[in-house]
């Protein structure tokens, strides 16, 4: 069996803001140490909160013990930006890629999360862009991706978030990213029947580059979902093909029914 | 600049000592060698455009008293540096 150049990990059901954070960490030493190669996590989050580096606390609508009451939890990020929900129903991208080398370039690694949220978004006819000093993606009816990382010895971790078909009025308890004023949309809200049903059936578009930013390519026909069921593997041959994260994923995530996810290699 | 150390604090060469943050990347920053922090460049925190504009002068972002003067040789000079990074396109 080949070991991949990259691993992608589709976790089956929403991961606590927590759980995500310890794994993320536990990968990107990892990654670092050079034990395990680049690996992206697809998942959804458990409700919560989070407030970013700039977050401040004057753009939570909603102090964290009246979120607790509504059940959605609250944390503090490491990662770049300002505050920002998460709930099922939207698809979270946490690369964990290795960027160093002479092509490492933090800007251009933002253009290219920044040009996933927009493929993927196109990948269903909606049309988004980027909108100057306001980082994202955007479209007619408001923000659709969120963007925030953070570089650790140029390994990458958090990443990206995108509204699939989340209840949107969990954005009312911020003031998001910390824009006043601005809307928040969905691809429910934009395609309402036609919107995939289940965040993980709107898989962002392929695989985050590295480096440098490069000129956006026209839409690209999108795998069929069948290609992707092909393409899944049994868990368990992941402890064959990735022994570290295995390894990794038992460490962080110790109940079995925390670490439900599919893999496949990029 | 998102987190600064504290004048006093004491670091290992190689451990993380601050964190800058650009748009939506917070990225750390490294001790390049190993002492302890004598002064901190607080108008970073306000005007962290500072390390962009003028990154060898008023963009310093700390000084550190070294525990091992001879570490300074592994460091990188500026020329040295710059011949590790890539021609721009």
């Amino acid at each position: 069996v080949s070991r991949p150049a990259a691993t992608a990990l589709f976790f089956t059901s929403p991961v606590r803001y927590a759980d995500g954070v310890r794994l993320q960490e536990a990968l990107v030493a990892a990654r670092q140490a050079g034990a395990i190669p680049d690996v992206v996590l697809f998942l959804e989050h458990a409700p919560v909160v989070t407030l970013g580096r700039r977050g401040r606390q004057n753009f939570l609508l909603a102090p964290p013990d009246q979120l607790a009451r509504q059940g959605i939890d609250f944390h503090l990020a490491s990662r770049g930006g300002d505050v920002t929900y998460h709930a099922p129903g939207q698809l979270v991208l946490y690369p964990i890629l290795q960027l160093g080398g002479a092509e490492a370039d933090s800007r251009g690694y933002l253009h290219n999360l920044e040009e996933i949220a927009l493929r993927t978004a196109a990948d269903f006819g909606v049309a988004a862009h980027r909108r100057p000093g306001k980082n994202g993606a955007w479209t007619e009816d408001g923000k659709i991706a969120a963007i925030g990382f953070h570089l650790k010895r140029w390994v990458t971790m958090h990443g990206l978030s995108f509204n699939v078909s989340l209840d949107l009025r969990g954005f009312d308890l911020i003031v998001g990213c910390g824009l006043v004023g601005e809307r928040v949309s969905s691809l429910q809200r934009l395609l309402g029947d036609r919107c995939p049903r289940g965040a993980r059936r709107a898989r962002p578009h392929g695989r985050p580059r590295r480096g440098r930013a490069r000129p956006a390519a026209g839409p690209r026909r999108r795998k069929s979902s069948n290609d992707w069921k092909n393409r899944r593997r049994n868990f368990q041959r992941l402890e064959i093909c990735a022994p570290g994260l295995n390894v990794i994923l038992s460490e962080c995530l110790p109940e079995p029914h925390e670490r439900r996810a599919t893999w496949h290699a990029l | 600049m998102s987190s600064c150390p504290t004048v006093g604090d004491s670091f290992s060469a190689a451990e993380e000592v601050a964190v800058v943050e650009s748009v939506k990347a917070a990225s750390d920053v490294y001790a390049p060698i190993s002492g302890s922090i004598t002064d901190v460049n607080k108008n970073l925190i306000n005007k962290p455009e500072l390390i962009n504009s003028d990154p060898f002068g008023a963009g310093w972002i700390f000084k550190i008293q070294p525990d091992d003067e001879s570490e300074l040789e592994g460091l990188l000079s500026y020329e040295e540096y710059e011949a590790l990074m890539p021609d721009e396109e």
